[in-house]
């Protein structure tokens, strides 16, 4: 019934995509086929142009982490 | 009943347990070590069922993967089990001469081989995608091997009763666990083709050359070099083609560009993820000096040879990350790095190569995700 800890842990990254019209850098989920520097038809949420590039796909990390790894020694 | 002066029966009882007890380590000296025995058989069972659980579901998921991509003529659980066995024997060392190249050969074979195995289970996968691929498969190897390892010492631990041998097992665990997990993770980044932390090296690499005005071409084996002028300096930037996962032959890259260019060469960069220690941030940058290449080492011997006998100072940079980052989806940390490289080349290029030289920039690393700049 509920996801078991493990399944819950997969790192699911955010895939960063810069609008080829107004430069805007938007993120959303990674879809299958997405690629670093690979062009995609996708509407920018703020000019409404339809051609983006990703820019980065990457798993973001938690502040609460940073915060924890300066205490460390 | 009285004994020794002491109270009631509940009192004589425990001190006849106590003596029987005494008595069991005095007649029975190896008691406490089987006692310690039992108690990591146990212990390295949990685990051992933990790990036996990763190596299921990767290898469920790499079938279930592979089955998109096939004809549906082939019995993939069967074919995949083949695969996973499948092993490549190092050359004899006793005469070390030549083994580097040797080494090479039976290597390039065995990965042939893998490849033309995975492309022949999915026909309908396109290159890119099969190289992908073969990456996945790769990790379900990975893990198998693990499995059967650590239940090989398990088994083995427990029929000649050999506290040693489980005890070394017990102890590599935690670090052996961690791995698993890793290549649990690594499997999903494979399936759906996301960047993982090894190929920072290539990100920064195609980061360098964003946008520039370069001429693109194959030098190697799934190996490509933008070929560039900056600052009055020309540069080759190589690294592996993506975004299919493939880390390439870098190496023969790097000595077909010195032998077209001879003496003009007069630096290699190299760049690539390395091992951090407990307690280092994940993401640093650090320069060196030196081939930064992991592998078996062939590439590295060859690079290493290639700059020696042309005098090309070879200058490394790094960046740190764990086992577990590198074949996981890359981290915010270790993408952000690669920008951070992109600086700290430049800045070697300012002042280490004079105008009109050339230079090389070695991007190294598993290109999975990360497309042409």
């Amino acid at each position: 019934m509920f996801p078991s800890g493990r399944e819950r842990q997969i790192l699911n990254p955010l895939t960063f995509l810069r609008c080829l019209s107004c430069s805007t850098i938007n993120s959303r989920p990674f879809r299958e086929g997405d690629y670093v520097f690979g062009e995609v038809e996708e509407k920018c949420p703020k000019c409404g142009g339809d051609r983006m590039r990703i820019v980065g796909i990457y798993v973001k990390e938690p502040e609460q982490r940073e915060k924890r790894q300066k205490q460390t020694l | 009943m009285q004994i020794a002066g002491q109270g009631d029966l509940l009192t004589s009882l425990i001190q006849l347990v106590w003596l029987l007890f005494l008595m069991i380590f005095i007649l029975y000296p190896n008691f406490s070590q089987r006692l310690q025995l039992s108690y990591i058989l146990r212990d390295l069972e949990r685990k051992l069922y933990g790990l036996k659980r990763i190596r299921e579901e990767v290898r469920s998921r790499v079938i279930e993967t592979l089955r998109k991509y096939s004809d549906g003529n082939v019995d993939l659980e069967k074919e995949v089990d083949q695969i996973l066995l499948s092993f490549a024997i190092t050359p004899e060392s006793m005469d070390p001469y030549g083994i580097v190249y040797k080494l090479e050969h039976i290597v390039n074979t065995w990965e042939d081989t893998f490849e033309e195995n995975v492309r022949r289970l999915c026909p309908k996968a396109d290159r890119e995608r099969a190289k992908t691929l073969t990456n996945l498969v790769e990790v379900a190897r990975g893990i198998d091997y693990l499995y059967r390892v650590v239940r090989h010492y398990y088994l083995l631990g427990k029929k000649t009763s050999n506290i040693y041998i489980v005890l070394q097992i017990q102890m590599l665990m935690p670090q052996l666990m961690e791995i698993a997990e890793a290549y649990r993770q690594a499997c999903y980044a494979f399936m759906q083709g996301q960047p993982v932390g090894d190929g920072v090296g290539v990100l920064a690499a195609a980061k360098l050359v964003e946008g520039l005005e370069k001429k693109t071409y194959e030098v190697a084996k799934d190996t490509i070099v933008h070929e560039l002028m900056m600052d009055g300096k020309k540069l080759f930037v190589l690294r592996a083609a993506g975004p299919g996962g493939t880390v390439g032959k870098p190496a023969d890259g790097i000595i077909k560009i010195i032998e077209n260019e001879g003496e003009r060469v007069k630096a290699i960069v190299m760049i690539d993820a390395a091992l951090k220690l407990e307690g280092e941030d994940t993401g640093k940058v650090v320069e060196g000096i030196g081939a930064a290449i992991g592998g078996i080492g062939v590439d590295k011997f060859k690079i290493e040879e290639i700059a020696k006998k042309y005098n090309i100072p070879l200058y490394a940079l790094v960046i740190y990350e764990s086992i577990g980052e590198a074949i996981t989806p890359m981290k915010e940390s270790i993408a952000k790095a690669a920008e951070e490289v992109v600086e700290r080349v430049k800045s070697i290029i300012r002042s280490k190569v004079e105008e009109g030289a050339s230079v090389i920039i070695a991007g190294i690393g598993n290109t999975v995700g990360i497309g042409l700049s």
